[in-house]
């Protein structure tokens, strides 16, 4: 017999784990591919799917599609030349992306970051949160059939969007966080339009709430399905608002506070059973919480500099190229060879949108990480799509998958 | 549990149970309730650019095609040639081949100047470390974004091409706009 095709064994591994039980009439499971070019799974995630009619039985996800091997590239680059290469990872959240990288380097460096740069990076991670949320409630309820609260929540990223590019120059991918701070002050403005956003933005998710929370189709949907325990999720490593709708409300932002978190209030919202809708309404409150903490932030943005003074790691100010030697040297020194971390390993946690988003970063005293490794919630919470799906209508699985929110960019990495 | 926050946390609204004499309330009050919404939004500006024949303006800060710069006085090129730009590229497009400049033959206002100087700009990640690099702010990210083509090839932009000006300037946003 020739070899099996891969896809072959991954097919005959199935387990089946429930008896067909049609009303007394014969019937077989059938095995079908789900992706990787379906539009509901949200990326090009594959799902072997093992139905007995519209029931699903088993589940089985295949990943790797998008595998663009960042982590390997990371080592064959300077430290502060792998920043742009991480943020490609998880595309709907790259400040959150950059920022673990950018603290796992700080803390191995032991630089001081000023209160500024935390703040200005609060703010930033905080309306990237807003960002990835929207992008997750309209692509969801595409999945439902509400077409029409895609375009609603598109039109609120875009003017997230806009105020990223009006600070960092780029919409996406902004490599606005560098090793020691932020690479540049923002511009004149900005605070007032962002300002400007949350008051929107806090009024725009009221209208969401007006369109779906007591929507009568959206609950049958929503209410119910796709519920997981927290002893499962906890079991499976599973972290984010998955995990805070099941009730459990650990948020790393007030657990293990980094970068100032500690300085602002804001509430953990919580679910009580965790099925989908509790997932829905943990995110939706996730977004005025943020709203409160870029109010707050903006309100106490303190004055100093951007990024720290120490100019071995940080490039010099560009005004002092013209006039001074040093500073010259510094820069070529910076750009060229890079700063050297002292040999150590380290493992950053942060609370992405999507859950614990950890960067392990081991040096080796040299000018380029021997090894960065990014623990993507992603990936982690995708486990949950069996354990949440398992015996459910295919019609579910859609829902169940759509509020899981994986990026697939994120998972494979 | 583990791990208790005290009052920062807070419990999130439970839904409804769906059906029911309460299901065929909201069956239509609530659905009236989102055609509200739907119909106020029509009061409002619409917010799409009618993209191509309105071009989307971008921010002082945005990062589009790069530009290679001259003197305004003297015409001679910024570019010495330095090579600091290819340096940090984390995506490795930059390729600089440096020349000496001569009495007879001068072309930058250092001792050397770029011979060669080419981005390809189907592998450039539009990072802006060039830019950061340059101590002679010979290089600088422009404001274009439309740059596709039919061919690889095209997307390899010599010197002559990244000092010429742009056939048709982007719009720019005022910083207050």
């Amino acid at each position: 017999m020739s070899a099996l095709s891969d896809y072959r064994r991954r097919e005959q591994s199935i387990s089946y784990s429930a008896e067909p039980a049609g009303m007394g009439l014969e019937q077989e499971l059938m095995t079908i591919n789900m992706g990787p070019h379906h539009p509901s799974t949200h990326g090009v995630l594959r799902l072997i799917l093992t139905l007995e009619g519209e029931i699903v039985r088993d589940i089985k996800p295949i990943i790797g599609y998008v595998h663009t091997g960042i982590e390997k590239t990371a080592e064959q680059k300077a430290y502060w030349k792998v920043i742009p290469v991480v943020e490609r990872m998880d595309y709907l959240a790259y400040y959150f992306n950059s920022y673990a990288y950018c603290g796992a380097v700080e803390k191995l460096l032991e630089v001081e970051v000023p209160k500024r740069a935390q703040y200005l990076r609060v703010i930033h991670m905080e309306l990237n949160r807003i960002m990835s949320h929207l992008v997750w409630l309209g692509t969801s309820c595409i999945d439902l059939g509400a077409i029409g609260v895609w375009w609603y929540c598109f039109r609120e990223r875009e003017a997230v969007l806009d105020l990223f590019e009006m600070s960092s120059g780029q919409r996406m991918h902004t490599r606005y966080f560098q090793v020691g701070g932020v690479i540049e002050d923002i511009p004149r403005g900005w605070a007032e339009r962002v300002k400007r956003f949350t008051q929107t933005m806090r009024h725009r998710s009221e209208q969401y709430s007006a369109l779906l929370d007591k929507n009568e189709i959206f609950l049958q949907r929503m209410r119910n399905t796709g519920t997981v325990d927290e002893e499962t999720l906890l079991d499976l490593g599973v972290t984010g608002p998955l995990l805070r709708a099941t009730g459990n409300p650990w948020d790393l932002r007030k657990a293990a506070p980094y970068c100032s978190y500690e300085d602002f209030r804001f509430k953990i919202p919580v679910g009580t059973t965790g099925d989908n809708y509790d997932r829905y309404r943990v995110r939706h409150a996730e977004i005025i919480e943020s709203c409160e903490i870029i109010d707050q932030a903006l309100d106490g943005l303190p004055e100093g500099p951007f990024i720290t003074e120490d100019r071995k790691v940080a490039l010099p100010p560009r005004h002092e190229l013209a006039t001074s030697m040093e500073a010259l040297i510094h820069h070529f020194k910076l750009v060229t060879e890079g700063f050297r971390v002292p040999p150590g390993e380290v493992y950053f946690p942060i609370e992405s949108p999507r859950g614990e988003l950890g960067c392990f970063v081991r040096s080796d005293g040299s000018s380029k990480p021997a090894r960065v490794h990014m623990r993507d919630p992603s990936f982690v919470n995708l486990q949950a799509t069996a354990p949440a799906s398992r015996d459910t209508y295919i019609a579910d699985l859609v829902a169940t998958l759509a509020m899981l929110d994986p990026v697939l960019g994120g998972v494979d990495r | 549990m583990a791990w208790n926050p005290g009052e920062d946390v807070v419990a999130v609204q439970r839904a409804p149970k769906p059906g029911g004499a309460g299901g065929a309330y909201r069956a239509f009050g609530e659905t009236l309730r989102g055609l509200k919404t739907t119909f106020g939004r029509m009061l409002e500006r619409p917010v799409v650019y009618q993209y191509p024949e309105e071009k989307v303006p971008v921010y002082p800060r945005f990062r589009g095609r790069h530009k290679l710069h001259k003197f305004a006085d003297t015409g001679l090129e910024k570019c010495v040639g330095c090579s600091l730009c290819a340096a940090a590229c984390p995506a490795d497009c930059i390729r600089v081949v440096a020349a000496e400049n001569t009495p007879e033959h001068r072309v930058s206002a250092g001792e050397r100047y770029a011979a060669v100087y080419e981005i390809n700009l189907s592998r450039c990640i539009f990072c802006g470390y060039c830019e950061v690099a340059c101590p002679f702010d010979a290089i600088t990210m422009g404001h274009d974004y439309e740059m596709s083509d039919y061919n690889r090839t095209d997307l390899i932009f010599t010197k002559e091409m990244l000092l010429a000006e742009p056939l048709e300037r982007t719009p720019l946003r005022t910083e207050d706009e």
